[in-house]
C-alpha cells in the first residue's frame, strides 16, 4: 500500500510574503497539504526580488531565497485591487481548510477577506494571521520587518561578544520561529476541527513567539532583576565552550566539554591527559574561573589542525565538535547528503539546484518536499478552474480585466 | 471552551530543552504529559538556573519550571530492566513518545520503536537526535554551540570587520528550541495522519537539519551563485543596523528607499544625507563606514522611544533593543497579558513568558505548575496498577 501524505486532501489559501508566513506554510507542504500562494506582479513577494539569482541574473522566478522557502507549494497571479481578483480569492478560501496570512493588521479586513466573512463562506475554516505585533493591543498597528523581530524580543540585548553592544544572530531568527509555532498552532487546529468540525481564528505574535524561546533571561529578570550579560560563545556551567580557531583561513571549530568526565577525555583526546588532573581545570568551577586560560590551551591545539580533523578527533573521544559550517560546507557534507536531507528538483527556469529539505522523517507518512517551488502564476488557470469553480471563458474573461496578473 | 489535545497521552523522555519543548508545546494546548525523569538527578535542567537569588535549588530553575508546566512528572530509572518495564507498560497506552536520548543510548533505554508498536501499534514516537539517528555522523555529540554551528547558523554572525572574533552563537539554547519545534510539528503531523489511519509511526528529528533549513537567504549562495555566505565583510543594504541612542540601544531597519527617506525627514534632512554615497540602499551599504557616525551622532540626541514611536508614525519598522526590563514593562504586552505568573509550592509565584498564539477556540492555558521531582509517581504507577513502594525499594523510581 503506498503511504499517505498527513495533510493529503487538504487545501491552505497562503496570503504570507517573504519569510515567517510562507515558512509556516512550507511546514504544510512538507504534510502534504495543497499550498496555494496568492501572489501579483504588481507587488511581487520580496523574496523573489532579493538575491541569490541563479547564476547572478535577477528575475522573479530566478531567487534561492524564494525557491527555498515555496518548495512544494502552488502559484496564483491575483492583483488583489481588482473587485474581480477579489471574488476569486473568497472562492479559493471558500474552498480552502486552512488560509494562513501575514499582512499588516487590518489589510484582510479592507480587502473583504477578514475572519468574519470568510468564516460565513466556510463554517469549519482555520485561519491564522501571524503579524509582527499580535491583531490586539496598543502596538497592535505597529509595522514589524523580519530582522527588527531579534532586537525587539530581547535576543539582541543578550547576544554579543563580551563587553560589545547588543547583536544580532546572523539571521532573521523572528521569522522561522514564528513560522514553526504558527505550524504547531494550525496542525492543533486541524485535529480539534477533525474530531469536533469546528474551525477558528488564530491570532500569533511574533514579537511572543521570539519570546517564548527566551525564557532564561526572562526569567533571570523577574527573578533577580537582573539579565544575563552578554557573554560570546561561553555558557553559565559548560567549559570550555565556544568556537575555536583552526587551521585555515577563517576556518573554525565549535567545542563544547560538557562535564569533567568529557574534560577527562578531550584531555586524553589532544595528548594532554594530565589536563585532567590539573588543578586549574579538573572541575567545572575551576575551569569557569580559568576560561581564558583555558581557551588559550584549547586554541594551542585547534589552531594545529583543519576544523574537519579536530571535529573527528574529539568527537571519537565523545566530546561535542563540530566545524563551523558555511552553506558551502553544508552543501557538501556527506552526512546530510547520505541522510538525503537535500531536495534537488527540477525547475523550469533555474534548473536543478540544491535545497534544504525537510528536517525530519516519518517512518510511515508520505513526508517530503513534492515539487520545486513555482513561476510566479504558474498555476492560475489551473487551480481558478479546479477550484474556484470557473469556466475557460470566465478565465478568459478575468485576463481581460487584468485581474490575473 | 475546551482543549484541543486533551485527549492524547504524551510521554516524554527528555533532559534539556529539546524534548521538554516539544513536549510543552503540546502540554499548553491541553495534552495529558508524564514527564519521566532520572531519579535523584532528574532533568538537567534543574541545575541550570537562573534560580532565585543564584541560589541553585533542584525545584527553583526558571528553565525547568517553563519548559515543563501543565506537565505531570514521575521519576523513572530506565537503565535498568525493570524500568524499561515500566516504560512499556506506560507506552503501552500513550498516544505519542518524544524524547530526545542519544541515538547510541536509545536502546540501553528501552526506546525500541518496534517493540512499543508491537504492543501498541497506535503509539506515534518522535526521536530527537543532534545530527539525526542515521547516517556517518549519528553518532556525534552536540550541545547547542556545536549543533548552532553544524547547522550553519554561526558562521553568518559575528563583527563584519573584526575576523579575529569568532563566529557568534544567540543566546540560549536556540538549537533545542528549534529541534522542539519541528518535534512538535511531525508528532501532531503523524497524530492528524492517525486519525485516518488508524496506526502510529517512527518519527525522526535531526537537530541540524533544523537549523540548516532556517538559514534565510544564505544557503543557496552556494547552489544558485557558487559563493560562500560570510558573516564578514560590508553588509549589502543597510541602514540595518544598531544604534545607541541617549538611554539605550535602537535597531535602525530601512529595507525599501520610502523607509529611508521618513527615517531621514525625522532626523530634520541633515545636510549628509543628500550625499550621493547615500543615494540608495546599496551605496549605503557600500558607504556604511562614513554613514554610521553620521547616524550615531543623529540617534544620541533622540531617546529609544522617542525615536521608535517617531518612525512607526511614519510606518518606518524601527524596533528597540529591548532589556528584560522593557519587556516586562510593555504596556502592549501587559494588554495582550502575555506575561504569566505560576504558583509553584517551592519556587513561589515565577512570571515567565505565556502564550505564544491565541487560538480562539481552544485557548493555550496554563494549568498546573512544573511537577517537583518524581511528584507523580505514585500517582502515575497507580493508573497501570504497578505498586510504587516495591520499585522505590529497589531503587528503580
Amino acid at each position: 500500500m503506498a503511504s499517505r501524505a498527513p495533510l493529503a486532501g487538504l487545501r491552505v489559501a497562503d496570503f504570507t510574503w517573504v519569510w515567517a508566513g510562507p515558512f509556516c506554510t512550507l511546514q504544510l507542504a512538507h504534510l502534504g497539504a495543497e499550498v496555494i500562494r496568492v501572489e501579483t506582479a504588481t507587488r511581487p513577494c520580496v523574496t523573489r526580488l532579493l538575491p541569490p539569482f541563479a547564476d547572478f541574473e535577477p528575475g522573479p522566478n530566478r531567487s534561492g531565497y524564494f525557491n527555498q522557502y515555496n518548495q512544494g507549494k502552488k502559484s496564483i497571479a491575483l492583483d488583489l485591487k481588482r473587485p474581480e481578483a477579489i471574488e476569486a480569492a473568497k472562492r479559493l478560501c471558500a474552498a480552502s481548510d486552512i488560509v494562513v496570512e501575514n499582512f499588516a493588521a487590518g489589510v484582510m479586513d479592507r480587502m473583504g477577506l477578514g475572519w468574519e466573512v470568510l468564516h460565513g463562506l466556510r463554517p469549519d475554516l482555520v485561519m491564522i494571521a501571524l503579524s509582527g505585533y499580535g491583531a490586539t493591543g496598543p502596538d497592535s498597528d505597529k509595522v514589524s520587518y523580519g530582522p527588527a523581530q531579534v532586537p525587539l524580543s530581547g535576543m539582541s540585548s543578550v547576544t554579543g561578544y563580551r563587553g560589545f553592544p547588543p547583536m544580532h544572530v546572523g539571521i532573521s531568527y523572528g521569522d522561522p520561529t514564528g513560522g514553526l509555532h504558527g505550524a504547531v498552532a494550525v496542525l492543533t487546529a486541524l485535529i480539534h476541527r477533525a474530531r469536533t468540525g469546528q474551525g477558528q481564528y488564530i491570532d500569533l505574535s511574533q514579537w511572543e513567539t521570539s519570546m517564548a524561546v527566551l525564557p532564561e533571561a526572562i526569567a533571570a529578570w523577574t527573578m533577580n532583576g537582573t539579565a544575563p550579560e552578554r557573554d560570546g560563545n561561553r555558557d553559565p556551567d559548560m567549559a570550555p565552550h565556544g568556537v575555536f580557531r583552526a587551521a585555515g583561513e577563517d576556518r573554525w571549530v565549535a567545542i563544547a566539554v560538557e562535564d569533567d568526565a568529557a574534560w577527562a577525555r578531550f584531555a586524553t583526546a589532544i595528548g594532554k591527559p594530565g589536563l585532567a588532573a590539573d588543578p586549574r581545570y579538573a572541575t567545572a568551577a575551576a575551569r569557569k574561573r580559568n576560561e581564558d586560560a583555558l581557551e588559550e590551551v584549547v586554541t594551542a591545539w585547534t589552531a594545529m589542525y583543519s576544523p574537519e580533523e579536530v571535529t573527528e578527533t574529539l568527537q571519537a573521544a565523545g566530546v561535542g565538535a563540530f566545524v563551523a559550517a558555511t552553506n558551502h560546507d553544508l552543501a557538501d557534507d556527506p552526512h546530510l547528503n547520505a541522510r538525503g536531507f537535500f531536495v534537488e528538483l527540477p525547475h523550469p527556469v533555474v534548473g536543478t539546484r540544491k535545497h534544504a529539505g525537510v528536517p525530519w522523517r516519518m517512518s510511515e507518512s508520505d513526508c517530503r518536499v513534492r515539487r520545486a517551488a513555482p513561476c510566479l502564476g504558474a498555476d492560475t488557470d489551473q487551480v481558478l478552474r479546479d477550484v474556484c469553480g470557473y469556466s475557460e471563458a470566465e478565465v478568459a474573461r478575468l485576463r481581460e480585466v487584468q485581474a490575473l496578473v | 471552551m475546551s482543549a484541543a489535545l486533551g485527549h492524547l497521552r504524551v510521554l516524554e523522555v527528555g533532559s534539556g530543552v529539546a524534548a521538554a519543548y516539544g513536549a510543552k508545546l503540546l502540554a499548553d494546548l491541553g495534552a495529558q504529559v508524564i514527564k519521566i525523569e532520572p531519579p535523584r538527578r532528574g532533568d538537567a535542567t534543574r541545575a541550570r538556573g537562573p534560580f532565585p537569588g543564584n541560589v541553585p535549588h533542584a525545584e527553583k530553575s526558571g528553565l525547568f519550571l517553563y519548559l515543563n508546566a501543565n506537565k505531570r512528572g514521575m521519576t523513572l530509572d530506565l537503565a535498568r530492566p525493570r524500568g524499561r518495564e515500566v516504560l512499556e507498560r506506560l507506552a503501552a497506552r500513550a498516544d505519542l513518545l518524544v524524547h530526545d536520548v542519544h541515538p547510541s543510548e536509545m536502546a540501553g533505554r528501552g526506546l525500541d520503536y518496534e517493540r512499543f508498536a508491537a504492543a501498541n501499534p497506535t503509539l506515534v514516537m518522535t526521536s530527537i537526535a543532534p545530527f539525526g539517528v542515521s547516517g556517518p555522523h549519528a553518532s556525534y555529540r552536540g550541545p547547542d554551540v556545536v549543533t548552532w554551528n553544524a547547522g550553519g547558523v554561526g558562521t553568518l554572525n559575528g563583527e563584519p570587520a573584526r575576523p579575529d572574533l569568532p563566529p557568534l552563537k544567540a543566546f540560549g539554547d536556540q538549537s533545542g528550541f528549534q529541534a522542539g519545534l519541528n518535534a512538535a510539528i511531525g508528532s501532531l503531523g503523524a497524530l492528524f495522519a492517525r486519525l485516518s489511519s488508524g496506526r502510529g509511526e517512527h518519527v525522526e528529528v535531526s537537530t541540524q537539519e533544523c537549523l540548516a533549513a532556517i538559514l534565510e537567504l544564505t544557503f543557496e549562495f552556494w547552489p544558485y551563485c557558487g559563493l560562500t555566505a560570510s558573516r564578514l565583510g560590508a553588509k549589502p543594504i543597510q541602514p540595518l543596523c544598531f544604534m545607541e541612542c541617549r538611554d539605550g540601544w535602537i535597531f535602525l531597519c530601512c529595507v525599501e528607499e520610502h523607509q529611508w527617506k521618513s527615517l531621514v525627514d525625522i532626523m530634520g534632512n541633515p545636510e549628509w544625507a543628500s550625499m550621493d554615497i547615500f543615494a540608495d540602499r546599496l551605496s549605503r551599504g557600500a558607504n556604511f563606514d562614513a554613514l554610521q557616525i553620521f547616524l550615531a551622532e543623529c540617534c544620541c540626541e533622540w531617546s529609544v522611544n522617542e525615536l521608535y514611536e517617531a518612525a512607526q508614525r511614519r510606518r518606518v519598522p524601527l524596533a528597540p533593543v529591548s532589556t528584560m526590563g522593557d519587556l516586562l514593562a510593555s504596556p502592549h504586552l501587559r494588554a495582550r497579558g502575555f506575561f504569566a505568573t505560576l504558583e509553584h509550592p517551592v519556587a513561589g509565584g515565577v512570571t515567565l513568558p505565556g502564550a505564544p498564539y491565541r487560538l480562539a477556540a481552544t485557548p493555550w492555558t496554563l494549568r498546573s505548575p512544573a511537577p517537583c521531582l518524581g511528584q507523580h509517581t505514585a500517582e502515575v504507577l497507580a493508573e497501570i496498577g504497578v505498586d510504587a513502594g516495591a520499585l522505590a525499594r529497589e531503587g528503580v523510581v
